[in-house]
């Protein structure tokens, strides 16, 4: 909600920057945003009170003398004769009717409402229901304004279930289902309660006779509409979070003082009804209980003084809640209040010491199990357990986000399928990955398994020892059954028919109970030490690599790890990855062999061939310049010397 | 292998892989307060409304429990919890105080967006005892986020509203381009969820806190899209060991 420094700071008569009203709002716990002279301001859903020019005037009198200058109309009033019953009083308990006729729509606005359009920038739309708009804004109360011309008959509030489309007055129409509080017009939907007016009784630029509606409604049959029927609208922003119950007769007097400050009024009668009451809540003060709430020790003096400033009113030994405040209910309630008065940032810290309590088999096995896969090169993944698909016993979801996620997997290995082909796309070709979740499915009723899935695919590791070798079913067993001989894991190979893709390395996969993890696992001594900082992470590139291999065959062992340092060593922000990917000591021929693989990427465009060239180019160039060591197959030895 | 001293293989890199850096910090997270005498419970990530709403004094009128934000189950009969305090719930309803809980773990909310995602995690807690006062929430908090970003982090505390506490407040880190991020959630547990746990809360009180583990971990890991985490791309999760 937008509102200007303007319409606030001429309240207030210390006059205080907008950078102190600021602070005072942030410590009152109204978090908002600077715009120029603008607050754009984002409220809890329990403070509708300040949902208005005099709701946060009302809360920063806490800090500053508040001045209203907002006259309203205190003479008697003619009764308003309408034909209008109301068949929902729980949801509207309160209402009011004001009937106003004026000579002469005026053609400019003055003082508080010229202000309003001018300050934040607003479109104007007609003289009445600018001014709706514009107590709403100071008020906190919105009112509906109808053409007084248009509403001849009987006029009924109530909640129905009328299926009807409905024309609202932005020329929307909407097919009203379920249950809906409405005002009927000879049986007709002419305004959607608390939600939008209709276009059939709506006001325009002519309108000289109005009748004007002010209401409570329970937020309870509100809530939803809008969102329901896609409509955005400041009124529903209120009633939904509540509007004072007792204020629909001030607010209107009020919407008569500033017509009559535009136009002359011609006649006018006004009409309240009270269908409930509406009794104030009392709390009995207890200042020991809020100094043991928030932690601190204040006098009752002090802790009545900062009710009183928010309007709460002290009667014998009991707080009287203003009806504005329908948040506040218990002394809990009441210490947030003094909290917040005092600032939340001011209230001294109280050591805290809790009892130790007990952790010990907390994930014992889970963890051993995800050390011993990380020793063995495995990652671990996340997925979200909405799948498209109805597996028997799948637990379908109500409300999915979209039709291709309706269900919740009943087995973690699909989702382990698909972020194998998704890295088999970016060119990986070792791929290790697992995951441990709890997946759920129905069987009269809700069955929980927590389960370990294990996925890998292409060549065992990226070094000289693993690289040949393939993931297969027996490189599983034989990882496994180092740790828990007497488990028996079903790998299996996942066939790649059904699967998109052109790779052709087998995929072995297995799933778990975790429960079935015989204890034996937690004698394995892990080797992986996890991080302790917190890695700064470096954007990834989406872009294709290219990929070089380079053998060298060395008769001068001694050189050997001059060119292992220098190769794995090199920088350079094309070249991702080195890595020795095969060794060989032929000891008849005196000779090593020994291949690098250079990973190149760029984080910009498309790696070109020009690029890679210029970045081998130079390793050769130093690499053939090193005694003893050449790269066999090397046509142009010299031209790098 | 041969006698030549220099005749030694290259050194073997044997590929370690990496925790999940999400699982990282949950691990992280619940170790410290573990450490600071927390006992961890465990709950399903399928709740009934009664848990995961009506216990917590979420009113059936509330935003939150709308179809456009929680998802719901078959046919309405379970949901998809919204967030970790069911468990807490489910915790006190077994033990008397003092009590100290910590839950972590999945959460879902109907968001799919570049800052939400339908699944995300959570690490609330719950302690609850004689006299627990928001100046003792206050010296909780700042040992975690002192733990978490450094003694040198600046804080504050804004008044917030959650159903389920009563004071309630967020908590703010000022980062080190000067803006104030979000952090986490806590307050004094509203009386009447002690007592829909059949806790007498003219006796006890208690304190709460929550935080979202992909938030925190999106800011000591340097992550700005928070999808990131979940694309389960090799070149991303290698970065992490």
């Amino acid at each position: 909600m937008k509102i200007a420094y303007s319409h606030l700071v001429k309240h207030i008569a210390e006059c205080p920057s907008i950078e102190q009203v600021s602070d005072s709002l942030f410590q009152l716990g109204h978090e908002h945003e600077i715009d120029g002279n603008i607050f754009d301001m984002e409220f809890t859903p329990n403070r509708g009170d300040c949902l208005s020019i005099n709701g946060l005037l009302r809360d920063l009198a806490t800090f500053y003398t508040i001045k209203l200058n907002q006259d309203i109309y205190n003479e008697k009033l003619d009764q308003l004769e309408i034909d209008f019953e109301n068949l929902s009083e729980d949801i509207c308990p309160q209402i009011s009717f004001l009937k106003l006729e004026i000579e002469q729509v005026p053609e400019s606005y003055k003082g508080s409402l010229n202000n309003y359009f001018i300050e934040l920038g607003l479109n104007k739309n007609n003289f009445f229901t600018d001014i709706s708009n514009y107590l709403s804004y100071e008020t906190g109360q919105p009112t509906h304004c109808y053409d007084a011309n248009r509403m001849e008959g009987k006029l009924l509030f109530q909640e129905t279930s009328k299926n009807e489309i409905f024309e609202t007055l932005l020329d929307k129409k909407i097919n009203l289902t379920n249950k809906n509080a409405v005002f009927l017009l000879n049986n007709k939907v002419i305004n959607l309660a608390g939600i939008v007016g209709g276009k059939d009784t709506s006001c325009s630029a002519n309108t000289k006779t109005v009748l004007v509606e002010c209401a409570f409604f329970q937020p309870e049959a509100i809530i939803g509409k809008s969102i329901k029927y896609d409509i955005q609208s400041d009124a529903s922003h209120k009633f939904e979070r509540g509007v004072d119950p007792k204020c629909q007769d001030m607010v209107l007097r009020r919407l008569i003082n500033i017509v009559s400050q535009h136009a002359n009024i011609k006649n006018m009668s006004m009409i309240s009804y009270n269908f409930k009451d509406n009794p104030s809540i009392k709390i009995p003060i207890n200042i020991q209980k809020i100094n043991e709430i928030v932690g601190i020790n204040i006098s009752e003096k002090e802790y009545l003084n900062y009710l009183s400033k928010l309007g709460f009113i002290i009667e014998n030994n009991f707080i009287v809640v203003p009806s504005f405040r329908n948040d506040i209910k218990t002394q809990n309630d009441l210490a947030e209040e003094v909290a917040r008065v005092i600032g939340y940032d001011n209230i001294n810290i109280s050591n805290i010491n809790i009892p130790r309590n007990k952790n010990e088999d907390y994930k014992n096995i889970e963890n051993k199990l995800r050390y011993f896969l990380l020793d063995n090169g495995f990652y671990e993944v996340i997925n979200a357990p909405f799948v498209s698909l109805p597996i028997k016993g799948a637990i379908k979801v109500d409300n999915p986000l979209d039709s291709n996620r309706e269900f919740l997997r009943t087995n973690v290995t699909n989702s382990l399928i698909d972020n194998l082909l998704y890295n088999e796309r970016r060119q990986k070709d070792s791929i290790k990955l697992f995951e441990i979740s709890d997946v759920y499915s129905f069987d009269d009723g809700v069955i929980r398994n927590r389960k370990l899935s294990i996925i890998g695919s292409g060549r065992v590791g990226l070094n000289f020892e693993d690289f040949s070798k393939k993931i297969n079913k027996k490189y599983f067993n034989e990882l496994f059954y180092e740790i828990l001989p007497s488990q028996k894991f079903s790998f299996h190979t996942i066939s790649r028919d059904k699967l998109i893709t052109k790779v052709k390395n087998e995929i072995i996969g297995c799933e778990i109970n975790i429960d079935e993890i015989p204890s034996e696992i937690l004698s394995y001594k892990e080797q992986v030490k996890l991080p302790s900082t917190f890695i700064q992470y470096t954007p990834i590139s989406e872009l294709p690599y290219s990929k070089r291999d380079l053998s060298f065959s060395i008769q001068d062992f001694s050189k050997c790890k001059l060119l292992e340092r220098y190769i794995l060593e090199f920088q350079n922000d094309l070249l991702k990855e080195a890595f020795v990917f095969d060794y060989f000591y032929n000891e008849k021929k005196a000779e090593i062999k020994i291949g690098f693989r250079l990973i190149f990427q760029s984080t910009e465009s498309t790696i070109k061939e020009s690029q890679i060239t210029n970045i081998m180019d130079v390793i050769i160039k130093h690499t053939n310049n090193i005694e003893g060591i050449n790269i066999p197959g090397l046509k142009y030895s010299r031209d790098y010397n | 292998m041969p006698e030549d001293k220099h005749i030694l293989p290259p050194e073997l890199f044997k590929d370690r892989g990496s925790l999940h850096p999400i699982n990282h910090m949950k691990d992280s997270i619940m170790d410290l307060l573990i450490s600071f005498g927390f006992e961890i419970v465990d709950g399903p990530e399928i709740e009934t409304e009664e848990f995961n709403f009506d216990m917590l004094n979420i009113k059936k009128s509330h935003p939150a429990r709308q179809m456009h934000d929680t998802f719901y189950v078959e046919n309405k009969s379970n949901l998809l919890r919204t967030h970790t305090s069911p468990v807490q719930i489910r915790g006190m309803l077994e033990k008397k105080p003092p009590l100290a809980f910590i839950s972590g773990g999945k959460v879902y909310r109907k968001d799919d967006d570049a800052t939400h995602l339908p699944m995300f995690h959570q690490v609330e807690g719950i302690y609850v005892d004689e006299h627990v006062s928001f100046a003792q929430l206050k010296d909780l908090i700042y040992k975690i986020i002192y733990s978490l970003f450094g003694e040198e982090v600046e804080l504050r505390f804004r008044p917030s509203y959650f159903p389920f506490t009563e004071p309630s407040a967020e908590v703010d880190i000022l980062s080190k381009e000067g803006k104030w991020l979000e952090i986490l959630g806590c307050g004094i547990v509203n009386p009447v969820v002690l007592e829909n746990c059949s806790i007498d809360s003219n006796n006890f009180s208690g304190l709460a806190f929550g935080l979202g583990i992909e938030r925190i971990a999106m800011l000591k890991h340097g992550v700005t899209d928070i999808r990131e985490f979940y694309k389960s791309n090799l070149d991303f999760l290698r970065q992490f060991k």
